[in-house]
C-alpha cells in the first residue's frame, strides 16, 4: 500500500469532514442552531483549508503516538541485545507532551473534549446560542492566555539555556515548541468556533457531540 | 512573608526532616515574619521542575538532588563521580572545595545556595555475591545518567535504564541484576524483597541542596536574611551530624531483614579505584579550568 | 481570605461552569487559576506552563495513549466479536449473561495496565458496541464497565500503588501482592451483584438462552478466545518474564494488536489511520483533563485546603475505626473534585503520620486508599472513568455516574469488608518469601 492508498485516504477524509459531514449534520443537529447557509466558493475553500489544518494537527499528534510506541519498543529490544537507547524515557515524555498538545485543536474541532451537555441541551434555541457564544468567549480568553504562557515557557527555557536532566542533555525549548504550537492551534480553533457562533452558525464540535448523542 | 518550599523526597527521608527543622527555626527566629511551608515528596512541584520553579520565582525556595543538574554544568557532577570521595569526611572536604563553583553557577541562573544535606554512600546491590568485577560480567546494571551508564560500562556490565518505581519488579523479573544506590533507598523500597547482596563499595556520597530565589531573598530585610542564613548553617551542620547515624541505622536494617551485607574485597576495591581514576580524568576533561579548580582545592 | 469561603467559591464555580457547558479541561484550569489568584499568587501563567510540562511529560503516563490505541485497533478487528462468541456458551446460563464479560475482561486487563482510565477505555472500546448490538441494558453495560474499570488501580501493576509506596515508604512489591485478593474480592462482588440484577431484570437482557449448551460446544467455543488470550498472555509474559517494565508493556500490547489485526486481515492503511486518530482524540482529551487536574492540584497545594481538612481530622484524636470512617468521607468528598492520585499526593504528608500514630498498618492503608480512589474515579463531576465512558458512548457524565452508583456502593462494601477482615489484604504479603 503506498501513495495511492494515501491519496485515496486523504480524499475520503475530506469528503467526510467537508461536504458529506455537513450534510449529515443538517439532519441531526438537535441543538436547533442553523447551519452554514453561504455556499460561495470562497467560503468552501476557506473551510477546506481549515479542515486540512485541523486534520494536520491530528496527524502530527498521531505521529507522536507512533513515535512513543517505537521508542518503547526500541528500549525493550535494546535491553534484549544489550544496548541502551539514550534518554528513551525523556524522548517518550517529550513525544507524549507533543501528542497531547498537537492534538488539542483536532480533538476540539471533533467534539472530543468532553463537557456536561445535560443542562444546556434543555436551553431554548436562543438561549443555547448565547450559551455557546459566552462559553466560547471564555474559552478564547483562556486559550489566548495559555498560548501566551506556553510560548513564554519556550522563550524562558531558551534564555535560561535549560537542558533535560537525563542521559542526553536536550535543550528544553526544542521539545517545548510543540506545546506552544498546540496551544496556539487550539486558540485558533476556539476562535474559529467563536466566530461561527457569533455569526449565528453552529460550531463544528456541536455537530459531533450530537452525532454521539444520536448513537444512543 | 509566606514562602513555599517544595522538596523531592517524602517525610521519612533525612533531607526532608532537616527541611522542616530549617523552616521551623526561621519562623521562630523571625517571630513568624517569614513562614516557609515545606511541600514534601514532590507534592507541589515535580522534582525535575523544582530548579525551574525556583529560578523563575514560582516558589521562593526549593530542594534539589544535586545530581540532576549534571547536564547544566560539569561542576555539579562532583556530586556523583565514583570513588572520588567515599567517606563522609572526604565528602565534606569535596563539598567545601566544590561549593564556590556551585554557588557561582547557581548565582548565574538566579538562585542562591543555602545548604546541602548528604545521603549515605551509594553501594552495590546485586542478585549474586560479588568479590571481583568478573562476578558481574554480563549482568545488567541500572543506569540513570551518563555517569552511571559510563560506570556500568567500565564495570563490565550492561547499562539498563529503569525508572525508580519499576526497580522492584525489574529485579524480581530479571530485567536487571545489579544497581548502585544508597542504603536509605534500599530500606525505603524494602530491597530485601527483591535482591540479596549488598556490597559496601561506597562509590560516592550524593547530596541534596536547598536553594532560594535571589530576588525573593533580596526582598527580605537584613535581619530576616541573617535568620535564613543562620538557619541554613544549622541545617547543614545537622545534616552532616545525622547522616552517618542514618547510614548506620539503614545498614542495620538491611542486615536485620536478612540481606547479605559485605565489605568489598581488596581486589574489588582496587578494580573500582582504577575505574574511579578513569572517570575523574574524563570529568576533568569536560571543563579543565573549573573542574581542575575543584580538584585542586579538594586535594592541594 | 478564609479557606472555607475560598473552598466554597471554587466548588460552586466549578459546578456552575460545568453545568453551563464549559469543557471539563477548561473548567479545571480556570478553577486552578482562580484558586491561585485567591491565594494571592499571581504567577498563574508561569505555574500553568511548569505544571503542564511536568504533567504531560510524565513517564508513567506514556502508557495511556498506547493502551487506548490498542483498544482502537482491537475494536476494528473481529477480536471483540470472538471474545463474546467464545464466552457466551459459558456465560449464557449465568444470570447477567455476557455483562460478566465486562467485569472479567477488565479484571484480566488490569493485570496488564496500571491505570483505570486505560482499562476502561481499552475494554470498553471492545465490549460496549457488542453488548449494545446484542441488546443488553445499556445502563448496566456502562455501569459494569465504569465499576470494573477501576480494577486497573488495584490489581498489579498500579500507578497509584507506586505513588503511595514511594510516599509512605512501603514496599511496592508487597503492595502489588496485597492488591491481588481485594481485587478478586471486588470482581466477586461485581459479578454477584450482576447475577442478582440479572435475575431481577430478565426483560433487560437478550432473550436467547444458551443455557442448554453441551460441554463439547463450550470447549469448541474456547478456540475463539485464542487470539485474545494469546495477546494478553503475551503482554503478561513479557512483564513477568523480565522482558519489559509495566509501562513499556503498552508498546508490546499495541504491536501485538496490530499483528493480530494484520494476520486476521482487518488491517488496512485506512483502518490503521482511523484507529490512530481515534486514539488521538481519546488520549488527547484525557491527558488534557489530567493537565487541568494537575494544575488544580498545584493550586490546592498552594491554598492548602486538603491539608487543612486532613489536619482538622488529625486534631480530633479519633479511634482507628472512626479515623478510617472520617478519612473515607474526606477522600470521597475530595475525590469528587480532584482526581484520585492528586488526593493521595496532597494529603499523604498529613494523613500518614496520624494513621501511623493510630497503629494502622501502612500496607493495609495503601490498599484502603486505592479502594477509596477507585470510588472517586466514578463520582461526578471529576471522575476519569466517567469521562472515558462519556467519550466512548456520548452518554452524559451524570447518566454514567448513576449507572455506576451500585458499583460505587459495592466498593464501599469492599472497604467495610477489608476493614473488618484486614487479612484479606495482609495474608499474601505476610506469606511472601523473605529471601526474595
Ligand atoms: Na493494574
Ligand atoms: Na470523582
Amino acid at each position: 500500500m503506498g501513495v495511492e492508498a494515501y491519496v485515496f485516504y486523504v480524499g475520503e477524509r475530506k469528503k467526510q469532514s467537508g461536504r458529506e459531514g455537513a450534510g449529515k449534520k443538517k439532519h441531526i443537529n438537535n441543538a436547533g442552531i442553523p447551519l452554514p447557509s453561504k455556499t460561495t466558493n470562497q467560503v468552501n475553500y476557506m473551510n477546506e483549508f481549515k479542515n486540512t489544518c485541523y486534520q494536520l494537527t491530528g496527524w502530527l499528534s498521531g505521529l507522536c503516538i507512533v513515535a512513543i510506541t517505537l521508542l518503547l519498543l526500541a528500549q525493550i529490544i535494546g535491553r534484549l541485545f544489550g544496548f541502551i537507547v539514550p534518554s528513551a524515557e525523556d524522548f517518550a515524555g517529550f513525544a507524549l507532551a507533543a501528542a497531547t498538545f498537537f492534538g488539542l485543536a483536532y480533538t476540539f474541532n471533533e467534539g472530543g473534549h468532553i463537557r456536561v451537555t445535560l443542562l444546556i441541551q434543555r436551553f431554548s434555541e436562543k438561549g443555547r446560542k448565547w450559551q455557546e457564544a459566552i462559553v466560547l468567549a471564555m474559552g478564547f480568553a483562556l486559550t489566548t492566555y495559555l498560548t501566551y504562557a506556553c510560548s513564554y515557557m519556550v522563550y524562558e527555557s531558551y534564555v535560561y539555556e535549560e537542558v533535560s536532566y537525563g542521559y542526553v542533555p536536550v535543550p528544553l525549548w526544542i521539545p517545548q515548541i510543540p506545546v506552544a504550537f498546540g496551544a496556539l492551534a487550539l486558540n485558533l480553533a476556539v476562535l474559529d468556533s467563536l466566530i461561527k457562533a457569533l455569526k449565528g452558525e453552529a460550531p463544528n464540535y456541536v455537530g459531533h457531540e450530537d452525532e454521539l448523542a444520536m448513537e444512543e | 512573608d509566606k514562602w513555599h518550599m517544595p522538596t523531592p523526597y517524602g517525610d521519612g527521608n533525612l533531607p526532608t526532616q532537616i527541611a522542616y527543622g530549617f523552616a521551623e527555626e526561621i519562623k521562630e527566629k523571625t517571630n513568624g515574619d517569614l513562614d516557609i511551608t515545606v511541600h514534601s515528596g514532590g507534592s507541589l512541584v515535580k522534582h525535575t521542575e523544582i530548579p525551574r520553579a525556583v529560578k523563575t520565582g514560582q516558589v521562593q525556595a526549593g530542594e534539589i538532588f544535586l545530581g540532576i543538574l549534571g547536564n547544566e554544568h560539569p561542576v555539579y557532577k562532583h556530586d556523583n563521580i565514583p570513588f572520588l570521595a567515599t567517606t563522609f569526611e572526604d565528602a565534606k572536604k569535596l563539598w567545601e572545595a566544590a561549593k564556590p563553583s556551585v554557588d557561582k553557577q547557581l548565582n548565574k541562573s538566579g538562585m542562591k545556595l543555602l545548604y546541602a544535606v548528604a545521603w549515605p554512600a551509594q553501594s552495590l546491590y546485586t542478585k549474586r555475591p560479588v568479590t571481583q568485577l568478573s562476578d558481574l560480567e554480563g549482568a545488567k546494571m541500572r543506569a540513570y545518567s551518563p555517569s552511571t551508564s559510563r560506570l556500568a560500562d567500565l564495570m563490565g556490565t550492561t547499562p539498563t535504564t529503569i525508572q525508580v518505581p519499576d526497580i522492584p519488579q525489574a529485579f524480581s523479573t530479571g530485567i536487571i541484576q545489579a544497581m548502585i544506590t544508597s542504603p536509605s533507598t534500599g530500606v525505603d523500597s524494602q530491597a530485601w524483597d527483591y535482591v540479596t547482596n549488598y556490597t559496601e563499595v561506597s562509590a560516592w556520597i550524593p547530596k541534596n541542596i536547598v536553594v532560594v530565589n535571589k530576588r525573593a531573598f533580596r526582598r527580605l530585610d537584613k535581619e530576616t536574611q541573617q535568620a535564613v542564613l543562620d538557619a541554613a548553617k544549622h541545617a547543614e551542620e545537622m545534616g552532616w551530624a545525622k547522616v552517618a547515624e542514618r547510614a548506620a541505622n539503614d545498614r542495620a536494617k538491611l542486615i536485620e531483614n536478612g540481606m547479605n551485607v559485605q565489605a568489598p574485597s581488596e581486589t574489588l576495591v582496587k578494580e573500582l579505584q582504577a575505574i574511579g581514576d578513569t572517570m575523574i580524568t574524563e570529568w576533568k576533561a569536560e571543563d579543565p579550568k573549573e573542574v581542575g579548580a575543584i580538584l585542586d582545592r579538594y586535594n592541594p | 481570605m478564609d479557606l472555607t469561603i475560598v473552598s466554597l467559591i471554587l466548588a460552586v464555580g466549578m459546578l456552575t461552569m460545568l453545568a453551563f457547558g464549559v469543557w471539563v479541561s477548561f473548567t479545571l484550569i480556570i478553577i486552578g487559576g482562580l484558586g491561585l489568584v485567591l491565594s494571592e499568587n499571581y504567577q498563574v501563567g508561569l505555574l500553568f506552563s511548569t505544571s503542564s510540562w511536568g504533567a504531560s511529560t510524565s513517564w508513567s503516563l506514556t502508557a495511556l495513549p498506547l493502551f487506548i490505541w490498542m483498544g482502537e485497533v482491537l475494536f476494528r478487528t473481529r477480536l471483540s466479536e470472538d471474545l463474546f462468541k467464545g464466552l457466551s456458551p459459558w456465560l449464557g446460563g449465568v444470570p447477567g449473561k455476557l455483562l460478566h464479560v465486562n467485569i472479567l475482561s477488565c479484571g484480566i486487563f488490569a493485570a496488564v495496565s496500571g491505570s483505570s482510565a486505560a482499562t476502561a477505555a481499552t475494554i470498553g472500546r471492545m465490549t460496549l458496541p457488542e453488548l449494545k448490538k446484542q441488546g443488553y441494558s445499556e445502563r448496566m453495560a456502562v455501569g459494569t464497565l465504569a465499576g470494573s474499570g477501576t480494577l486497573g488501580l488495584l490489581i498489579p501493576p498500579s500507578i497509584i500503588l507506586i505513588v503511595y509506596g514511594v510516599a509512605a515508604e512501603v514496599s511496592i512489591a508487597r503492595l502489588f501482592i496485597a492488591g491481588a485478593l481485594p481485587g478478586l474480592l471486588l470482581v466477586a462482588l461485581f459479578m454477584g451483584y450482576t447475577m442478582i440484577w440479572g435475575m431481577l431484570h430478565k426483560d433487560e437482557l437478550p432473550k436467547h438462552t444458551d443455557s442448554q449448551v453441551s460441554w463439547s460446544t463450550r470447549f469448541k467455543a474456547l478456540k475463539q478466545l485464542l487470539p485474545v488470550v494469546g495477546l494478553i498472555g503475551f503482554v503478561l509474559g513479557s512483564i513477568y518474564g523480565g522482558i519489559t517494565t509495566p509501562t513499556e508493556a503498552a508498546a508490546i500490547g499495541v504491536t501485538g494488536a496490530l499483528v493480530i489485526a494484520g494476520v486476521t486481515g482487518s488491517l488496512s492503511f485506512h483502518s490503521f489511520m482511523d484507529s490512530l486518530m481515534g486514539a488521538v482524540k481519546s488520549s488527547c482529551m484525557i491527558t488534557f483533563i489530567l493537565i487541568g487536574a494537575h494544575f488544580l492540584t498545584l493550586s490546592m497545594g498552594f491554598l492548602g485546603i486538603p491539608k487543612e481538612l486532613a489536619s482538622w481530622i488529625a486534631s480530633l484524636n479519633l479511634s482507628p475505626m472512626a479515623l478510617i470512617f472520617y478519612l473515607t468521607i474526606l477522600f470521597v468528598v475530595l475525590g469528587c473534585f480532584l482526581d484520585g492520585i492528586s488526593v493521595v499526593v496532597l494529603t499523604v504528608a498529613v494523613v500518614l503520620p496520624m494513621v501511623d500514630a493510630a497503629g494502622i498498618d501502612l500496607l493495609w492503608f495503601g490498599i484502603f486508599i486505592v479502594l477509596v480512589v477507585e470510588m472517586s474515579q466514578i463520582t461526578p463531576p471529576v471522575g476519569f472513568n466517567l469521562f472515558v465512558i462519556q467519550s466512548l458512548t456520548g452518554k452524559n457524565i451524570l447518566y454514567v455516574a448513576r449507572a455506576a452508583l451500585p458499583f460505587f456502593l459495592l466498593i464501599a462494601v469492599a472497604i467495610a469488608l477489608v476493614t473488618m477482615f484486614p487479612e484479606i489484604v495482609t495474608y499474601l504479603p505476610s506469606n511472601m518469601s523473605q529471601s526474595g
